[in-house]
């Protein structure tokens, strides 16, 4: 059954609402009936509520002037925070990166949000990401390091490269992050351009006092 | 009652496109040698550990297990046979890389056998990967693309006479897929492009040599201009549309010549 068949056989308000949730990413049709037959039983209280977070989003939320971050005013906390570092900028594909770097609580720097990635063969070029924004901030800023921390793959690679090409003139220091063997996983299991990273960028393994000792 | 057992097959593949589904999972476009076009889920190959994600990067040739189902298949156990490494860290080498692979998922249906289009693509990722003339590598792929789906273009008679053609600069016409004698006055419905005496040459050259020997050629850059523009012209009446790796393509191309001038430039200096 699809979710026009499950559209057709509802209460007009319901389908409408079903159909709704069906646009919604990695929702498909039997999720979209679960959820609208949630929201039917759920008291009218939390249901206002949970409309007006919806609506709040979409009206309140604006990209923030300087980073281009999803934020609440013309500046996103992150920028407004002068205890943060103002040298380094991390630039990342989306926002959700942003909280990914942010969980992590080791970087106190500042962020860019390319908001995408350059993918020919999905029609998506430099003009369609926030470069320009970026490449006016590092005219405007005194900035000693940049930081691409776009996926590890071959769009990601492409993406650090263009910027690498872009603002390499400028003289300022770019730093891509480490790549390698995720902790937990098998070696045997590991593709050879990972395998590549991790031997190209192996450490030297420090001697414990242990070692030492004897 | 009998249950369909889903049906399960490996096979070598390259990887043509992706895309995200859900939390974690990806979707990817395949081509492979016998069953043509193939669109399957690879289940969390987003997550750092996941034993996919790795190996189902674009362009990359691999062997996957696919396990057919009613709309997109279910990809695991995959491993690689040629990562393509050198398109990894350039960038113009990247930006043909990425039309060579929209071409190859243009030309070709689901379930539909290409075995030649498929050996062809490896070739010229495998050679884009070293070669120095990327820009002559992918005019043989066009020409030997267009000549393995039935429009090989016509390069010894005019397409509106049927005169053979003497050495000399003529025109080329994508809409009838040849060349048209010099004397010929196009009328207005009919769009013709210039097609010097070199670029005549390069492009028989081109529909009978290896892709060794078009690596191998010298060109001047007006006539790999032209030729350029002949063979995507004639795409794109094929396709009858543009590809959307195209602008990426030429940015990258027009930024490097930009480079590459000043280069010469200052050194001349």
């Amino acid at each position: 059954m699809t979710s026009s068949d499950i559209a057709r056989s509802a209460a007009p308000p319901v389908a409408r609402l079903i159909e709704a949730f069906h646009r919604l990413p990695g929702i498909g049709p039997k999720s979209a009936q679960r959820l609208t037959y949630h929201l039917i039983r759920m008291p009218q209280e939390e249901a206002n509520e949970f409309a007006a977070a919806i609506l709040g989003v979409k009206e309140k939320i604006v990209l923030c002037n300087i980073c281009a971050n999803i934020s609440e005013g013309e500046e996103c906390a992150i920028c407004s925070d002068l205890q943060r570092d103002q040298t380094r900028i991390c630039v990342v594909e989306e926002p959700l990166d942003v909280i990914a770097i942010e969980r992590a609580n080791v970087f106190s720097g500042q962020y860019h949000v390319l908001h995408g990635i350059i993918s020919p063969v999905n029609g998506i070029g430099p003009k369609d990401l926030k470069l320009r924004e970026l490449i006016s901030r590092l005219q405007n800023q005194t900035i000693e390091e940049i930081i691409i921390a776009t996926s590890p793959n071959l769009e990601g690679d492409a993406t650090a490269m263009y910027i690498q090409k872009l603002i390499g003139p400028l003289g300022i220091t770019i730093t891509r992050l480490a790549r390698g063997l995720p902790s937990g996983s098998d070696i045997e299991y590991a593709d050879d351009s990972t395998l590549a990273h991790a031997l190209e960028s192996r450490t030297e393994i420090p001697l414990s006092p242990d070692n030492t000792s004897g | 009652m009998t249950s369909k057992r889903p049906f399960t097959y490996t096979t070598d593949a390259v990887v043509l496109r992706i895309s995200n589904l859900g939390e974690a999972d990806r979707i990817v476009t395949l081509i492979t040698p016998v069953h043509g076009l193939i669109r399957g889920v690879a289940k969390s190959a987003r997550k750092p550990n996941s034993k996919l994600g790795g190996h189902l990067d674009l362009f990359r040739h691999v062997i996957v297990s696919v396990r057919e189902t009613r709309s997109l298949h279910g990809l695991s156990q995959v491993s690689t046979i040629n990562g393509f490494r050198g398109l990894r860290d350039n960038l113009q080498r990247f930006s043909h890389a990425a039309y060579v692979s929209e071409l190859s998922e243009r030309f070709s249906v689901e379930s539909g056998a290409n075995r030649p289009l498929f050996q062809l693509l490896i070739n010229v990722l495998d050679s884009l990967e070293t070669t120095t003339q990327e820009e002559l590598i992918v005019r043989f792929f066009e020409m030997r693309l267009l000549q393995l789906n039935g429009f090989a273009p016509e390069l010894s008679r005019c397409v509106e006479t049927g005169v053979e053609l003497e050495p000399n600069n003529h025109f080329y016409s994508p809409d009838q897929g040849g060349l048209i004698h010099n004397n010929y006055q196009p009328s207005g419905e009919t769009a013709v492009l210039p097609a010097s005496l070199n670029t005549i040459k390069l492009l028989r050259f081109l529909s009978k040599t290896d892709i060794t020997q078009a690596g191998n050629v010298k060109a001047k850059e007006n006539d790999i201009r032209q030729l350029s523009r002949i063979l995507r012209e004639q795409i794109h009446h094929v396709l009858d549309r543009r590809l959307r790796s195209e602008p990426f393509m030429d940015e990258i191309r027009s930024r490097n010549l930009y480079i590459s001038k000043h280069i010469d430039r200052s050194g001349s200096d």
